[in-house]
């Protein structure tokens, strides 16, 4: 469903050297790594919003580096991202949720209303469909956020840092809304986090990103066991190691 | 990095004496860069100007909180402009018996330079700075990203709207500008210089072009336009969170006031 060849992308610095990965259709692949390793960067790769200096993205055997402009506009219709400090729009809930479907001119009025009010059940947030997210705390705005990125139910949702920010009891209910809307939707999950427990608990593939290279890919449990230094620390919280 | 590649590597007398053209050669390369994403931009704005791709409600929503919110500040600025110029002219008009000419200069002036100078600047600072920290913030939270995430493109919804209702209000304010700024002078002039009104407008009429009023509708377009560009831009290039929105803010001002001079410049000269 998603793969990644080869790719390299530098910001002044080089940022990603050589990242390869797959993640299979319906899987929740969890991307960890320290701060700085190039996560966001991969992500932002993978939805088309960044352009790799070298390799290829391919999203259901399609390359994003051949396609135009609006090619990759109509690939995105597929795909819904949270962003990692929310980028909720200025208007109210409903309004950002509705969004996409708005643009998308694919539902009437009436049909919108109702996928909002359905979204916002499904997020714990009912009735709050006038609210300003700027008034929200950091948990209800991701919640929003999780709200947006599904509510047009893509086959690939990103997830750039769902968690970062919130107390432990709100992380685990993101990441348990997450695993929840995949398992509700089937759609092939990718999620970023540096929070290494809660995401391994919903995650069927892990990866971990250092210094702009992947240096472990497997399922969640091999994570959990892993020898490989940096893995090892990473995952376990270790002060002593090479991170 | 090669010892060229920063300044602090370039020590001593050698380092010292580089040090002048590299600053120059940096300032020339930011300005070619900046001059190249304006044009850049503006190019992507054209390209998009079809009426099937205009975003309509963005459009008018930007046609009322840019436009019409200003109609105060904008009416308030022109009507002293306009008073003003008759207390400049005061003395000379008292001093040569000149009030039958007090209408026609102070409304040539107005019209022609001070009107939509003034009113530039002012919608610089109100609308100007106001899009570029929007569009800054925008950018610094991720949001333009996510519009590209959501399939849409952010020149279409975010700069296009922007930048038709900063052009067009920016010549529907200069004639509001211009009518208040008239009442000003006509105003100022009873008062202070007991010219009749009946006097200074038919002064003004008589001696006026239209032209002296298209020329100043003609600027209005080219400021509104020189500002929307350059909010618009800068507000898209910020990086380095809120601090930054506060750089691109700054710098924004300062480029579209430049540029409104240089233009009123080259237009004063040329037409």
């Amino acid at each position: 469903m998603i793969e990644v060849r080869d790719v390299h992308k530098s910001f002044v610095r080089p940022v990603l050297r050589g990242v390869s990965l797959r993640v299979p259709e319906g899987c929740i692949y969890a991307l960890i790594g320290p701060g700085a390793a190039g996560k966001s960067v991969l992500l932002k790769l993978i939805a088309g919003l960044l352009k790799p200096e070298q390799g290829s993205i391919l999203i259901k055997g399609e390359e994003l580096g051949k396609k135009t402009d609006l090619e990759l506009a109509k690939l995105r219709e597929g795909m819904g991202m949270l962003f990692q400090n929310y980028a909720l729009f200025q208007m109210s809930v409903a309004d950002n949720i509705a969004f996409p479907l708005r643009r998308a001119k694919t539902h009437s009025e009436e049909e919108i209303r109702e996928r909002v009010r359905e979204r916002l059940e499904r997020v714990a947030l009912p009735g709050r469909e006038d609210q300003d997210p700027a008034t929200m705390s950091g948990g209800q705005k991701k919640r929003v956020g999780v709200a947006r990125a599904t509510v047009a139910k893509p086959p690939i949702v990103l997830y750039d840092e769902p968690t970062a920010g919130l107390d432990p009891v709100t992380s685990q209910k993101i990441y348990d809304l997450v695993r929840e809307e995949q398992r509700r939707e089937g759609a092939t999950v990718m999620v970023i986090s540096s929070d290494v427990s809660g995401v391994l608990s919903i995650a069927d593939r892990v990866g971990m990103l250092h210094e702009g290279r992947l240096i472990f890919d497997g399922t969640a449990d091999e994570a959990r066991v892993s020898e490989e230094p940096a893995v090892k620390q990473f995952v376990h919280g270790l002060v002593d190691g090479p991170l | 990095m090669g010892p060229y590649e920063r300044g602090e590597l370039m020590a001593g007398p050698d380092g010292a004496l580089l040090a002048f053209p590299r600053f120059l050669g940096e300032r020339v390369l930011a300005l070619a860069s900046q001059v190249g994403g304006v044009g850049i931009l503006l190019k992507d704005v054209l390209v998009r100007l079809s009426p099937s791709q205009i975003d309509r409600l963005e459009l008018f929503r930007n046609l009322g909180r840019m436009g019409v919110k200003s109609v105060p500040i904008i009416s308030a600025t022109a009507a002293f402009t306009g008073g003003i110029m008759v207390i400049q002219a005061a003395p000379f008009v008292q001093q040569f018996q000149a009030e039958a000419f007090i209408g026609w200069a102070a409304t040539f002036t107005t019209f022609r330079e001070l009107g939509p100078l003034l009113i530039a600047l002012i919608f610089n600072g109100r609308v100007g700075a106001n899009n570029t920290a929007e569009l800054g913030t925008m950018k610094v939270t991720d949001q333009v990203d996510a519009l590209r995430a959501l399939s849409i493109d952010p020149v279409s919804y975010l700069v296009v709207p922007r930048i038709l209702a900063m052009v067009s209000m920016m010549v529907v304010l200069c004639v509001i500008g211009d009518a208040v700024a008239l009442g000003g002078a006509v105003l100022t002039a009873d008062l202070l210089l007991d010219v009749s009104p009946n006097l200074f407008l038919s002064s003004a009429v008589e001696r006026l072009e239209v032209w002296d009023f298209g020329l100043g509708l003609v600027k209005s377009l080219l400021f509104g336009l020189m500002i929307a560009l350059m909010s618009c831009y800068y507000g898209l290039a910020t990086k380095g969170g809120a601090p930054g929105v506060g750089r691109a803010v700054n710098a924004s001002v300062v480029a579209s006031a430049s540029g409104v001079f240089i233009v009123d410049y080259l237009l004063t000269f040329i037409l």
